[in-house]
């Protein structure tokens, strides 16, 4: 263990950090760009709104489940920390290779659900109670199309460890040769950490949703939760689908942090520029449409595999 | 007393302590998500136990499962949210006694069970080991299983789809009268739904 264990871990903490603000500043300025109202400054405006948050009085409801309430941010930050704990970051850069670590992402995706409703739950308020019901309803559909996915790229793995995963895309990246993969994999990303488009859990219409009654600190929790989770969410993407740090030239280490950036930005593009559906009617499509292309990826994997 | 043992040790209270809050708690949320920390911690153990599918497996087996439950209990007991006090323990009597009774059985089997002492070889790897079985040897238990689940999967989506018990579920509908010929039950239809569903006022 020792050094072996401290460079992952090192590197795993710094990635989330300075992951989690860079999601609000290319957030900034992607929001500028695309509404052409010219911000004032991308780079600090996280920080100064951070700190503006931290210093804010942290108001409370009546009678809400204080322990579940005050936890819920929390845990679903460790949440994304745990995740990101699987990926390689370099050939032997990992701070736990398990040999299931596709199936541990896929329970951080179901915890992360039930995360999110008690979220709500705890309040004890009409809108955030709305927003975890309703967070609730769409999250099934997305850890089923999650899981397809996933199964589809641990196909040609023979393997559900992810640095298998990354070795088995040296001819040629899943990207390519799962081609439904990873647009169905972004979209359970803004979906798992309601961003963008499919924000229906802390939802505009709801008032902020399970949001709704959280203001200081513990908004400022949830905020650099969710963004986390949007970083833990990247590195995944990275490692399954763009050939995680295999390149040439540059170090490992470079080349995944370059390609988690590359997916961080679509998504952050992605929740700009994509439509706002309802949430009733997205749960139809999700089953409707996006479950069976999830199939029919996993059906092309297998018979490419063979 | 190794690391791996007062991670076992701590994990066992855990899930002891969080299974006896299930019965103690008043509310059916925080009764299922109390026997999920119970599931979580068991899992916990059974990677100690190096059963690295089946560990992480239970955790969004059960993530997904008490999540369900506790969304299903609140929709048919009439208690909006869960938040409400509510007791959670039925029929005191016969379960204290089947859960000492199960409680002596297990123990019984734990201390005087003859337990194999053949040790899994280092190289053996459970995911491919598991997979063998489940599509080899006990492939016909498995399968039928999974066709049974499956069949209750789409039962359960039939039921509780937009065709419902008391009509069509997305066009407003009204329960049954609670004797033969009675109005329906529920609160009177109100005059905004018949003209149309129109939003007014505040």
């Amino acid at each position: 263990m020792g050094t072996d264990l401290l460079l992952p871990v090192v590197v795993l903490f710094a990635v989330l950090v300075a992951g989690v603000y860079l999601v609000q500043v290319f957030d900034g300025i992607v929001a500028s760009a695309l509404s052409g109202i010219p911000a004032r400054d991308h780079w600090l405006a996280p920080l100064r709104r951070g700190a503006w948050l931290w210093l804010q009085q942290d108001i409370t409801t009546e009678h809400p489940d204080a322990l579940n309430w005050r936890l819920a941010p929390m845990v679903y930050f460790t949440l994304a920390a745990l995740g990101m704990a699987v990926i390689p970051w370099a050939g032997q850069v990992v701070a736990a290779d398990l040999s299931t670590g596709i199936v541990l992402w896929g329970s951080v995706e179901a915890l992360a659900t039930v995360v999110i409703f008690l979220h709500g739950w705890s309040a004890n308020a009409v809108f955030p109670l709305l927003g975890a019901y309703r967070y609730v309803a769409l999250g099934l559909s997305y850890i089923l199309i999650s899981m397809f996915v996933l199964i589809g790229v641990a196909l040609p793995a023979e393997s559900l460890k992810i640095t298998y995963v990354v070795l088995s895309q040296q001819e040629l990246w899943n990207v390519v040769r799962q081609p439904l993969g990873l647009p169905l994999f972004l979209i359970v990303g803004l979906g798992i950490a309601f961003w963008g488009p499919l924000n229906f859990a802390d939802s505009a219409d709801l008032a902020g949703g399970t949001a709704a009654e959280v203001s200081g600190p513990h908004r400022l929790l949830w905020t650099v939760a969710r963004s986390a989770m949007l970083v833990a969410f990247s590195a995944v993407a990275a490692a399954t689908f763009l050939g995680g740090w295999l390149g040439p030239w540059l170090p490992g280490l470079v080349w995944m942090v370059l390609k988690m950036l590359l997916v961080l930005a679509a998504l952050l593009l992605l929740g700009r520029v994509l439509a706002r559906p309802a949430p009733e009617r997205f749960l139809t499509f999700a089953w409707v449409v996006l479950l069976p292309l999830a199939f029919l990826d996993l059906v092309w994997a297998g018979l490419e595999a063979l | 007393m190794t690391v791996a043992d007062a991670v076992f040790y701590i994990l066992a209270v855990i899930a002891i302590v969080s299974g006896w809050r299930v019965f103690r708690t008043d509310s059916m949320v925080r009764a299922s998500f109390l026997l999920l920390l119970s599931f979580i911690a068991v899992g916990a153990i059974m990677l100690l136990l190096g059963a690295e599918y089946l560990g992480i497996a239970l955790f969004f087996m059960m993530a997904v499962e008490m999540m369900v439950m506790a969304l299903f209990m609140v929709m048919f007991m009439m208690n909006p949210a869960g938040l409400n006090p509510m007791n959670m323990v039925h029929q005191p009597r016969v379960a204290i006694g089947a859960g000492v009774a199960v409680f002596l059985v297990l123990a019984a089997v734990a201390l005087f069970a003859q337990f194999p002492r053949n040790s899994a070889p280092s190289a053996l790897d459970p995911v491919r080991s598991l997979g063998r079985e489940l599509l080899g040897d006990s492939m016909l238990i498995f399968e039928s299983a999974g066709v049974a689940l499956l069949a209750t999967m789409i039962g359960v989506v039939v039921l509780s789809g937009a065709g419902g018990r008391f009509g069509a579920s997305d066009v407003g509908s009204r329960p049954p009268g609670l004797t033969p010929d009675a109005a329906p039950a529920g609160p009177p239809e109100q005059e905004e739904a018949a003209s149309g569903g129109g939003h007014h006022g505040h």
